[in-house]
């Protein structure tokens, strides 16, 4: 197991909440701070801006009916790595964002820290 | 004056010479009234001069009263249009063609002739055909003396003498052109009646030469007929089909196309409409083999292309739902362990919040996904306790499939949790469910959930899965409000949810 994570403070954007409920249980079982979670782009938007620190996001690809990629860019510009999160296969992202950390519905632990770690280019230790 | 139009057409000589020939010849205008004829025309269909001149030449010579008569009616009035249509010479090899005559008792009988006939376009200054030259030879003799030894010893002999079959022959072949016509005609047909589009292009402009009503009906029925492609869908200019059709004239190589993408203006002054079409040309070749225009054919495959998009969309949507479902059923699975050390009630719990979610899932099924009753949900979800415990009280609300999910959790929860500590859990208890839409502008729901006749109910130690769930998939999935009221008298939940959120933007 991992400590590589524990302190991180991860947002989260998901808008349905018995899946956020699931990733919030993941991250706090590897010692991480939840961010949100955010239920719409909006409130992800916000999140992303407030000032706060964050250490890395997981987003929802769909949230209610949106795509999430404005909260991914202004990540991006941030310098907060992220991992989508997505009921899509591997097309359900488009070129811009092809081969950027991925985890597929329903996820595992071990999948979601593996991504995060990717993403934020953690070594295992 | 019609033989004054004659002599006028040519000279003096060519006249005398024309009268003077033992062949029969006359001339008709072009709405095939007699315009001349010399002796021997007269001669062989035994009339006078003054009695044809100026007059049609059908209402004088009457075909019979026989189908065999009209069909010989026809052949000849055939041939003449081909003349004036076609401005060149046509030949009928055989024909039978019924001359009246006078009978014995002065009755008018029908006597049967075979002919053989050349018409000739006669042309005025302009260029116009200004008259039909027919030459004309009887060979009825020839005919019917071929007809009286058919069959006999003799007819291989009289066969030869007759040139070798030369009327056979020729009837032969005036029966294929005859057939050859009607099929030409019945394919013309089809081709205007084929369900696929098909035009004719020539030269290497591409200029329409014909296009069936399928190829009008997909260009918006324009004016297209001798006006190049360029020209005649000016819209099509810069969409790469010009190109190819350049390329398919210029290689004699054919082209197909495969659900192509083409915009094209289907009404006047209404914006380019998208059309698919699945399509080939083909190069049309003249004797010497060379590329002299292109045959265009192919049809309209706009309804397959978008039902496949559709398609494709509604499965990507599903597999969103699916995994999306998947990963619910997965937290679900996880929270619910969390709090039961007991397999066997782990089990319990989770089935029955499987079977929550997918009584939800039934109804929504039932609408085809557009939504679903609240107080179908509320029916539902109660069921299992009795309905002369639960009062249901409030106007019909339809719930969208997203939030009509959250309601079918959330009042699983109520309704379990009412049964283990609840008003349920006692033999008086009731359940009052009441509910109301305030603002209809903005409509917002309000939902009551009481319970009276029970234990007192007390506020939880540690919170557990249900109420999480209950607090987090108001605020989180609803965006509204809930109030958990644990009172001596009973609990009580007030829900606040709005319902015109716009989940999708």
């Amino acid at each position: 197991m991992s400590e590589a994570l524990a302190g991180r403070r991860i947002l989260v954007v998901e808008d349905e909440s018995l899946v956020a409920m699931l990733l919030e249980t993941i991250l706090e079982d590897m010692g991480c701070t939840p961010v949100g979670p955010a239920a719409t782009v909006d409130d992800g938007l916000a999140l992303a801006t407030d000032g706060e620190r964050l250490d890395a996001a997981l987003l929802d690809v769909n949230v209610a009916g949106r795509q999430v990629f404005p909260v991914a860019e202004i990540l991006q510009r941030n310098g907060v790595p992220f991992v989508f999160s997505t009921g899509y296969g591997e097309g359900g992202l488009p070129d811009q964002w092809r081969g950027h950390p991925t985890i597929q519905k329903p996820f595992t632990e071990a999948a979601v820290r593996d991504a995060l770690m990717k993403a934020m280019g953690v070594a295992e230790v | 004056m019609k033989e004054l139009a004659i002599t006028g057409a040519i000279d003096a000589d060519l006249a005398a010479a024309f009268e003077a020939s033992p062949n029969p010849y006359m001339l008709l205008t072009p709405e095939l009234r007699y315009a001349g004829m010399n002796s021997a025309y007269l001669a062989a269909v035994g009339a006078r001069r003054e009695d044809l001149l100026g007059r049609p030449l059908f209402e004088v010579f009457d075909a019979g009263p026989t189908d065999q008569g009209r069909e010989n009616a026809r052949q000849l009035r055939a041939s003449f249009e081909r003349v004036l249509r076609e401005n060149r010479r046509d030949h009928l090899a055989l024909i039978r063609y019924a001359l009246p005559a006078t009978g014995p008792d002065g009755e008018t009988t029908f006597e049967e002739r075979f002919w053989s006939a050349t018409h000739t376009p006669i042309h005025d200054a302009d260029g116009r055909i200004a008259y039909i030259l027919q030459h004309t030879t009887d060979i009825t003799e020839l005919e019917q003396l071929r007809r009286r030894v058919a069959g006999a010893d003799r007819k291989r002999a009289i066969n030869a003498i007759l040139s070798g079959n030369v009327l056979q022959r020729a009837e032969h072949v005036q029966e294929a052109n005859r057939q050859l016509e009607t099929e030409r005609n019945r394919l013309l047909d089809m081709f205007m009646q084929a369900p696929g589009f098909v035009a004719v292009l020539s030269g290497p402009d591409h200029v329409f030469q014909m296009h069936n009503a399928a190829y009008a009906q997909l260009i918006g029925h324009r004016d297209i007929a001798g006006k190049p492609v360029r020209e005649a869908l000016p819209e099509v200019v810069g969409q790469a089909y010009i190109e190819l059709l350049d390329s398919v004239y210029a290689t004699g190589e054919p082209h197909e196309g495969r659900a192509s993408r083409v915009e094209l203006q289907r009404s006047p002054d209404a914006p380019l409409e998208t059309v698919w079409l699945d399509f080939i040309y083909q190069p049309i070749r003249d004797d010497s083999g060379g590329v002299i225009g292109i045959f265009v054919q192919g049809h309209d495959v706009t309804g397959t292309v978008l039902a496949a998009e559709r398609q494709k969309l509604m499965i990507d949507e599903l597999n969103h739902r699916v995994k999306n479902t998947l990963a619910t059923v997965q937290s679900i699975a996880m929270q619910t362990a969390r709090s039961h050390e007991d397999p066997r009630s782990f089990a319990e719990s989770f089935q029955a919040r499987l079977l929550a979610l997918s009584h939800t899932h039934d109804l929504l099924t039932r609408s085809h996904w557009e939504g679903a009753d609240l107080r179908a949900i509320l029916e539902h979800e109660t069921a299992a306790h009795g309905p002369h415990r639960i009062s249901l009280v409030g106007p019909p609300v339809a719930l969208e499939p997203s939030p009509a999910l959250s309601f079918g959790m959330i009042f699983h929860e109520l309704a379990t949790n009412a049964a283990k500590y609840g008003a349920l859990s006692a033999p008086d208890g009731q359940v009052f469910v009441d509910w109301a839409v305030s603002d209809l502008t903005k409509p917002v729901l309000h939902l009551t959930w009481r319970e009276r006749g029970g234990p007192p109910a007390a506020t939880p130690t540690r919170k557990g899965f249900g109420s999480r769930l209950i607090e987090r998939n108001v605020r989180h999935d609803l965006a509204g409000t809930v109030e958990l009221d644990y009172a001596d008298a009973g609990f009580c939940a007030e829900f606040s949810v709005p319902l015109d959120r716009g989940r999708v933007s």
